[in-house]
């Protein structure tokens, strides 16, 4: 009985606990692995990884499991900002694509990525959102303050720190969602309800 | 006048900045699917990691002696430091420890020591850790994290000898002033023993090739150890601390040490000890024909170079059917202790088809190049034969 509804259960939870859920038939092919999760681990690299290195540090290993686990817990005790479920992902994803016998030259992700889905879906008629402005000091230093320096006063990205960009609604929602150049897309890492903390929190400096 | 040179100079941070770190993230921190595009062997230079940049010189370059700046390999874990801190009004180099005279100089007191030219191989101590296998985490270098220049500077030793080395300093840190963007991540902190430290080749350079150290390969000042891998070749050098022991941290203590005896690949960190990486290992590369080429009936000049740590090469050998025979190229060109040999090899092709040119070379302690490098976790000091696919047309 119990064995039976475990993959069925699978199929019906969302998001990361379905991804962990996944059976033993899918674990074995490890490419439709890693195109199940590259929407979301693909985001993960971006937000979280390229703060410190481009991810073409990442994306030229071929290793296994075990080396991947050390290598992310290694990138974890040095600063990067991921979550254990965060981690868990990213291992699974990284040696299902980059495992030691793929190919040295992958087909790009950017087909996959087109589809990468906002992590979670606001109902579009809840009205603005309001944000909270202590909240989004932590989500500021957590995932922009590497770059953005501390206070957003600048550092690798411009000054966010009364930039005229915080009173153009559409302009700053459109270069965080969805990254520019250099700068992440965070559509598919913060909520929008994070992104409004944060858009609150630069208005007060 | 000194304000519209500083401004100018500022200008010009600027836009190098700009090209280092925002064009290179630019290009790299979305999946560009023109990445793949540029051939290593064709490229200016090839690109490892945009950001902080990593790239190695394309094979082909290495037929001239002494590798142009601009083509030269870079490498460093966090990229150059800010402007400001290696300007020429705010650098220094810091000399402390267990001296007697503490010294804080800046570039024009560091240019009274006596002059001198070394020209030698820097190599990177990770140069073709593409190749091991099974294979290792780290920049997937290929065969071109090598170069050979003229570096002009003063003697570390003069330097040491006006500070006063104390009977229990053993040890010399390198320290340069490239910083992590994230404070948690250890810095890239050097030594060396006093011996090499003392030794009259080793130097502090700020000339490269005859020109002022680009920003890229570290200035105002780098080390260089001559005969050793690249890893203690500290760029952007700011301070010198002489200790008693090896210096702490990662990059000292776990990082760029390899283990003594050969062990199984994968086998987890050994039980046997690891040391430091420190002399390079006999190696040669075939520069010309390059991987892919075409042919005829020739004669076609094979051509490459060879180096090892500590002693002059001895004979680079070439073989055309996998290693089956093999044959003598001429050593050919300059002739310096820590430089690059030059070699030839005229080749009359009697068959068409596909031939992989494999090159071998060995030095006067008659070490021997290897068909394959022991495997090491840190994937360090690959010398294993060269070889290029080419194609003979008749
Ligand atoms: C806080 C800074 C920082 C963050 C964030 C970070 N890294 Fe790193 N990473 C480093 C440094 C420093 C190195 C060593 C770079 C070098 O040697 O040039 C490195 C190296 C690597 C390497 C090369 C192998 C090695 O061990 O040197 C891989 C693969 C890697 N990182 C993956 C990741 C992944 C995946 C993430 C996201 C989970 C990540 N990194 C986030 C700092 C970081
Ligand atoms: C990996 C580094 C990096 C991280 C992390 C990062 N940014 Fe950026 N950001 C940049 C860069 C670089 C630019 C400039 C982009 C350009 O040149 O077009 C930028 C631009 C921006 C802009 C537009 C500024 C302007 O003047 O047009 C906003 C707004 C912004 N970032 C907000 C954020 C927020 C909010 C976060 C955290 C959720 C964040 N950034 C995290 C690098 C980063």
């Amino acid at each position: 009985m119990m064995t039976r509804s475990l993959p069925l259960i699978g199929l019906f939870v969302l998001g990361l606990a379905g991804l962990a859920a996944m059976t033993a038939a899918q674990e074995d092919d490890l490419a439709s692995v890693s195109a199940a999760l590259a929407p979301r681990a693909e985001g993960l690299i971006i937000a979280r990884c390229s703060v410190c290195h481009s991810p073409d540090l990442v994306s030229q290993q071929r290793l296994p499991k075990d080396r991947w686990a050390a290598t992310v817990d290694k990138m974890k005790h040095w600063g990067a900002e991921i979550a254990d479920d965060e981690a868990d992902l990213l291992v699974r994803y990284l040696s299902a694509r980059y495992h030691p016998a793929a190919p040295d030259h992958l087909p790009t992700l950017d087909h996959e990525l087109r589809k990468a889905e906002p992590l979670t879906q606001e109902p579009a008629d809840t009205g603005p959102l309001v944000g909270v402005s202590t909240r989004g000091a932590g989500i500021f230093e957590h995932n922009c303050q590497a770059c953005h320096g501390a206070g957003a006063t600048g550092g690798m990205g411009p000054k966010l720190a009364k930039n005229p960009i915080l009173k153009q609604d559409d302009l700053f929602w459109e270069t965080v969602l969805h990254g520019r150049g250099p700068m992440p897309a965070w559509g598919s890492v913060l909520s929008q309800q994070d992104i409004a903390d944060v858009h609150t929190w630069l208005l007060t400096k | 006048m000194s304000e519209s040179l500083s401004l100018s100079r500022r200008t010009l941070w600027q836009r190098m900045a700009q090209i280092l770190g925002g064009l290179a993230v630019w290009h790299q921190v979305r999946p560009a699917p023109a990445e793949q595009t540029a051939s290593p062997e064709t490229g200016p230079q090839t690109v490892r990691v945009m950001r902080p940049y990593d790239a190695e010189t394309p094979v082909r370059e290495f037929t001239s002696y002494l590798t142009p700046n601009h083509r030269f390999f870079v490498r460093s874990h966090f990229g150059p430091p800010a402007p400001e801190l290696i300007a020429a009004a705010n650098w220094r180099l810091h000399v402390g420890g267990l001296i007697e005279h503490p010294l804080e100089l800046t570039l024009k007191d560091l240019k009274e020591f006596e002059q001198v030219t070394i020209t030698a191989v820097v190599q990177c101590s990770g140069n073709g850790r593409a190749f091991h296998r099974p294979k290792v985490p780290g920049v997937q270098w290929e065969r071109g994290a090598v170069g050979n220049a003229q570096w002009t500077g003063v003697r570390l030793r003069d330097v040491l000898a006006k500070a006063g080395v104390r009977p229990n300093g053993k040890h010399v840190q390198l320290q340069g002033a490239d910083r992590p963007v994230v404070s948690s991540v250890p810095l890239f902190t050097r030594s060396i023993p006093l011996e090499k430290a003392v030794h009259p080749d080793t130097i502090l350079a700020y000339d490269m090739n005859g020109r002022p150290l680009p920003l890229l390969h570290g200035a105002p000042l780098r080390v260089i150890t001559p005969g050793w891998m690249a890893d203690s070749c500290t760029k952007w050098l700011t301070d010198i601390t002489v200790q008693a022991d090896e210096a702490k941290g990662y990059y000292m203590q776990t990082a760029y040490r390899v283990p003594v005896t050969a062990i199984q690949p994968n086998s987890g960190l050994p039980g046997t000890s690891m040391v430091p990486v420190e002399a390079m290992v006999v190696k040669s590369l075939i520069a010309l024909p390059a991987n892919g080429d075409q042919v005829g009936r020739g004669p076609v000049t094979v051509q490459g170079v060879a180096w090892s740590g500590d002693a002059a090469v001895a004979t680079v050998e070439l073989s055309f059917d996998d290693g089956k025979t093999w044959e003598q190229a001429r050593l050919v060109g300059e002739d310096e202790p820590y430089a690059w040999r030059q070699w030839q090899f005229l080749w009359r092709p009697k068959t068409a088809g596909a031939v992989t040119i494999l090159c071998r070379a060995t030095d006067a302690n008659g070490q021997v190049q290897p068909q394959e490098s022991p495997w090491n976790p840190g994937g360090f000091l690959w010398n294993g034969w060269d070889h290029v696919a080419i194609t003979v047309a008749l």
